[in-house]
């Protein structure tokens, strides 16, 4: 776990630089005390400080040699994960065109299918019921807002 | 003859019908959020808050807490059965729970986990009855300084407690405190670190954080392992045997004391109230080498002291407005969403919700026992849901919970962006409770920090002139110090030995 350690460590150095340097476009006093960039400006370079000694703390250090688990996934995994977020990157693509009930009905129909599911029976009417269902349930009995789409459903 | 008076008052709005179905259908889905794989309590608690939406608030945060709670009972259940626990404080469960299970006796575990999280919950909030309005009465004195120094020291402890790595730890608490900067400066309400983007100018919505972190970000991790194996156990013999009843009656008294002594400290979180618990069994045992190997203290004590920290956790929460844990956090939210704001002044404002929800959760207490002893056959049931349909209705529930926040899309990819993040911090092994606590406390603690220095004028020793600042702050110092000392090599090699 040595090397993505380090590689984190480092995204927070940048990341708190990054911070530090947008902290200076907030006045950092006023004529009341602390001004807007008083707080980010202290907080970066804390940030900064620590993962730089992470970083250096990390690759010094040895590796653990009980270290059983790794960073990466294996294949199966790894792709059950991408096509989780490939799914779900699809429903915030089509929640406000296609409407919740579409693009959750395709969601709950195809998300299924990808993990190895081939019941042709179970798969339309959960699919069903957690769109359609849940929508009525939700929309109609709760009262909360929920995206209708350009078919009008 | 005032706390009897707010007392009476508690019962009179808890036990109204409407109040007891909030907190029966809390109590209900914070078992099943307890007892699904991947949906944690935080995370199960923030997809849940839109329900709430059009309640009543006391109704809303009546049933909210009756999720938190009875999630902490839901967890035994797979810690018993599948030995993989539901949420973090039921770990210390699958070493004897589990045991008992393969052994044919998850009943008696699940049985004795039920009447222990109901006396630690029971005994819990009777003190917090007792102490929750003279503690409310002191933080009325706490100004700015105090209430910095009191974030700092909730924040240390968070942070000292959590992880293999104390500067990982710190650098999660801080990764909080950045995101926390994102939206309206809370002291001058001028926007930082907008980027022009409209949706954030509210800053970044802890719910959609707290669902990616921990929901989505749960289901990534476990996608790589997604088969769980349920142990066939025989559940309709419930009650431990006659001569378990008296180890099991200390277990859950020092249980109990255990959770609810270690619930009043802010931060502190829930698995050390129960890892302390066992513990100090195997300690008082006579026979501490039958310890993971199925005895009935092991899970008598620890789930005692889980429930009993869970609502003894409320006192800070409600008395200081300091959240202990990404749950409570999570709470403090729904408070917030409701209108209300928790802490001293909230007993003044509205008595009928504080103790309204204080008495709720005794009777809580007596639905979830109710509740579970019969139906532990059902929750068990649950278990054999296959994963594909289930990651996917949990995931269904997260979309739902973090759109109908403010009715937007960004919402919801604030939830998608943050499981990545919470799948890869959970890879890296970095703590993901001190960025929650961080994120929804930095306002205040940003707030607290500036007017300090407005009153002082930039004067850093506010905080040591006034005395019980220096005392909280050196604690905080402290407790950082002895996490670093605990976490040196020398010292981590000699502790994992024992």
């Amino acid at each position: 776990m040595k090397r993505p350690w380090q590689i984190a460590s480092l995204i927070f150095v940048f990341l708190s630089l990054f911070v530090l340097i947008h902290s200076f476009s907030y006045p950092y006093k006023d004529r009341l005390g602390p001004g807007p960039g008083f707080f980010p400006f202290w907080m970066s370079i804390i940030t900064g400080l620590l993962s730089l000694g992470l970083f250096l703390q990390t690759t010094l250090g040895k590796s653990d040699p009980t270290e059983k688990s790794s960073f990466f996934p294996n294949r199966e995994g790894g792709l059950r994960i991408v096509l989780i977020l490939a799914s779900l990157a699809m429903v915030v693509v089509f929640l406000n065109p296609l409407g919740f009930r579409v693009s959750l009905l395709l969601f709950l129909f195809f998300l299924p299918i990808f993990l190895g599911v081939r019941n042709w029976v179970v798969i339309p009417i959960l699919a069903v019921a957690g769109s359609f269902g849940v929508f009525h349930v939700f929309y109609y009995w709760l009262k909360l807002p929920l995206p209708i789409g350009i078919f009008g459903i | 003859m005032e706390a009897l008076q707010y007392w009476m008052q508690g019962f009179s709005v808890a036990t109204l019908p409407i109040n007891l179905m909030f907190a029966l259908i809390g109590c209900v889905l914070g078992t099943l959020i307890g007892v699904l794989p991947g949906l944690g309590p935080a995370a199960g608690t923030a997809i849940l808050i839109p329900i709430t939406f059009n309640l009543d608030p006391i109704g809303a945060i009546i049933m909210l807490a009756a999720i938190y709670y009875g999630a902490m009972y839901g967890g035994t259940i797979t810690s018993v059965l599948v030995n993989v626990p539901g949420e973090a404080a039921s770990v210390i469960t699958c070493f004897d729970g589990y045991q008992m299970a393969k052994q044919g006796r998850g009943g008696p575990a699940l049985g004795i986990a039920a009447i222990g999280s109901f006396v630690g919950g029971t005994f819990a909030t009777f003190a917090l009855m007792v102490v929750s309005l003279p503690l409310a009465s002191f933080a009325l004195r706490f100004g700015p300084p105090e209430v910095f120094a009191l974030l700092v020291v909730g924040l240390s402890l968070v942070t000292g407690l959590a992880g293999r790595s104390l500067l990982a730890a710190l650098i999660m608490t801080f990764f909080g405190l950045l995101l926390a900067m994102i939206g309206m400066d809370p002291v001058r309400g001028a926007p930082r670190f907008t980027f022009g983007v409209q949706d954030l100018y509210d800053g970044v919505g802890f719910v959609p954080v707290v669902m990616g972190l921990f929901g989505v970000g749960e289901i990534l991790v476990s996608m790589e392992q997604p088969v769980l194996e349920v142990i066939k156990t025989k559940l309709s013999d419930l009650f431990p045997k006659r001569k378990e009843w008296g180890i099991s009656s200390a277990a859950i008294g020092r249980g109990t004391i255990i959770g609810f002594f270690l619930g009043l400290i802010p931060g502190i979180g829930a698995i050390i109230p129960t890892f302390l618990a066992y513990v100090v069994e195997k300690k008082v045992s006579k026979h501490p080498e039958k310890f993971g190997t199925g005895v009935i203290e092991g899970v008598a004590s620890p789930e005692t002291a889980n429930n009993s920290y869970a609502n003894a956790a409320m006192v800070p929460l409600l008395t200081l407005g300091i959240p202990g844990s990404p749950t409570l956090a999570v709470l403090m939210g729904a408070f917030i969403i409701h209108g209300l704001t928790p802490g001293p002044f909230l007993f003044k404002e509205r008595p009928d919700v504080v103790w309204g929800l204080i008495a709720s959760l005794y009777l809580g207490n007596v639905i979830l026992l109710i509740l579970n002893l019969p139906l532990v056959g059902l929750w068990a049931k649950l278990l054999e849901i296959r994963y594909q349909y289930l990651y996917p209705g949990i995931l269904l529930f997260c979309i739902l919970g973090a759109y109908s926040l403010n009715q937007s899309v960004f919402d919801v990819t604030m939830m998608v962006l943050f499981g990545i993040v919470g799948y890869v911090f959970r890879k890296l092994d970095w703590p993901l409770a001190p960025a929650i606590l961080a994120l929804i406390l930095g306002p205040m603690m940003e707030r607290s920090l500036r007017t300090s220095l407005e009153m002082s004028g930039g004067d850093l020793f506010i905080f040591f002139q006034r005395p019980i600042s220096a005392v909280l702050l050196i604690l905080a110092a402290a407790i950082l110090v002895t996490s670093a000392i605990r976490l040196m090599p020398m010292w981590a090699r000699k502790e994992s030995k024992n």
